[in-house]
């Protein structure tokens, strides 16, 4: 799974769980703080992204990640 | 052999702010408001600490004891993580103030706020074990958020108070399923209190390890408990609750693995088998150790207990340890609780506006660890002092001397 594969999909799941969102505000070097996602949307982001890509991720796994291009790396690592 | 909680109360402090009130001074961002979930943060007043929060919740439980049962507490577990002193127990005053008899053990747990649970089942496991047929056991979980935490968004969900429970072979309040219980627990550095007037941490970090726990400890709780399913097996759940807004968002995310629930059929669970235990909850705010048993004391007052109910009980402890366990609750729970007037007790207290809150947190400052020599002066605070303490027979701090803490009755 290639990193653009997985930010596609970080991507769909962070436009589902903030639908105000406009599409192309969801760059890789943005935050989900910078897009205005609280404590529990962030977890939704990360927990969603796992189940859609069919991985599991201890979830401590996350707790380093600064912006989507980092989440998209650990949901990556995890993949292949 | 039955054993179990026989008795338990809740002290929710003397005072309260509003939850919204706070947001509004503060200046944080209301969306956010509505993600907490919560009403009221209950708030303490520097005659009081740990132990007098934890006495008055355990009063009105020993007062309710013949002598020949109160002999019989041979244990006395104090959880905390606001302790007083390194060395210390806070369950030292607790007994003393208590008047148990001296043929008992003493001693104080930490492991933030899971350590409520360590004390419950170590005191479960001291009656279930029939080493001393018959002997009770006293556990108080007491907690104070530190005083130091302005203007973050954890202020709004921070507060004060404690929970007793009594352990015995009499469970009328919660009967444990004794040995259906799954642990799970590793090193991790989510939240902690590295120094006297911090209270700190990451809270993504600590959101993501609670998720990871107590999908692992259920995943324990199921290995070891033949024919245990999520959806069917419990009536009723009750989280560790530091924001009721977490609680749903930790059950929505739990539902989605453990059934094929619609989100709306997900919400339906979540009000039918969740909700009740966040009554309390959100009247009181976060009270560490003693949280999960703010849940189950919402829970009892709050459900309908027609007959017999499993509840699933889940604590987790920064840091960190947890657990998910379960028991029976039933109409008999209801009846021994609402002797406590828990409701009532919550309704009491003094409503703070904003200057008065800021008051008394810079009070409380004065009162943080380490205090050596110090006259506690309420003509300070006498209003709110008049309208929740006086002459109610509520234990409250008097003096510090050499370090030695002094409490007399209100």
């Amino acid at each position: 799974m290639t990193q653009l594969d997985v930010f596609q999909t970080v991507k769909r799941v962070t436009l589902e769980v903030l639908p105000f969102l406009p599409p192309e505000e969801v760059s890789i070097e943005k935050s989900l703080k910078d897009l205005g996602a609280n404590s529990i949307d962030r977890m939704e982001v990360v927990t969603r992204s796992m189940e859609s890509l069919g991985i599991k991720v201890p979830l401590v796994e996350f707790g380093k990640v600064k912006n989507l291009e980092g989440l998209v790396d650990v949901l990556q690592r995890f993949a292949n | 052999m039955e054993v179990g909680i026989e008795a338990i109360n809740l002290y929710g402090g003397p005072a309260f702010l509003d939850v919204r009130t706070l947001f509004e001074a503060r200046k944080l961002d209301l969306e956010r408001f509505d993600n907490l979930m919560m009403e009221k943060k209950s708030v303490g007043l520097p005659c009081e600490d740990p132990v007098t929060n934890g006495v008055n919740a355990a009063k009105p439980i020993i007062d309710r004891l013949t002598e020949a049962e109160k002999n019989r507490i041979e244990l006395v577990i104090a959880s905390t993580e606001s302790g007083l002193d390194f060395g210390k127990a806070l369950s030292t005053y607790i007994h003393d103030y208590l008047g148990l008899s001296r043929k008992c053990r003493i001693f104080e747990v930490k492991q933030a706020c899971y350590a409520g649970t360590a004390a419950l089942h170590m005191a479960i496991c001291f009656v279930a074990s029939q080493v001393s047929p018959g002997a009770k056991a006293l556990v108080v979980a007491t907690d104070t958020a530190r005083a130091a935490a302005k203007n973050t968004y954890a202020e709004p969900t921070q507060a004060v108070g404690a929970v007793a429970m009594l352990v015995s072979g009499k469970p009328q309040v919660l009967e444990i399923d004794l040995g259906a219980t799954g642990y799970h627990s590793y090193e991790v550095m989510d939240t902690c209190r590295p120094l006297p007037d911090i209270e700190t941490g990451d809270a993504d970090l600590s959101l993501l390890s609670y998720l990871d726990c107590f999908e692992n400890s259920y995943k324990e709780y199921e290995a070891r408990v033949e024919g245990a399913n999520f959806m069917e097996t419990f009536d009723y759940l009750a989280f560790h609750t530091p924001f009721a807004g977490m609680v749903k968002g930790a059950h929505r995310k739990l539902l989605r693995g453990f059934s094929r629930l619609s989100p709306d059929q997900i919400e339906a669970d979540f009000q039918k088998r969740v909700s009740p235990s966040l009554k309390y909850c959100v009247r009181i705010g976060n009270v560490y150790s003693a949280t999960v048993y703010v849940a189950l004391c919402g829970l009892i007052d709050h459900a309908e207990l027609n007959g017999s109910k499993r509840v699933g009980l889940f604590s987790y402890g920064s840091g960190c340890s947890s657990e998910f366990y379960s028991g029976l609750i039933s109409g008999r729970s209801k009846e021994v609780l609402a002797g406590m007037k828990i409701s009532e007790q919550l309704d009491r207290r003094y409503a703070l506006n904003i200057d008065e809150y800021d008051r008394v947190l810079d009070q409380n400052m004065e009162w943080i660890f380490g205090v050596k020599d110090k006259e506690v002066d309420v003509s300070k605070y006498a209003r709110i002092y008049n309208h929740s303490m006086a002459g109610r027979k509520l234990l409250v701090l008097k003096r510090v001397k050499d370090y030695h803490r002094e409490y007399d009755w209100s």
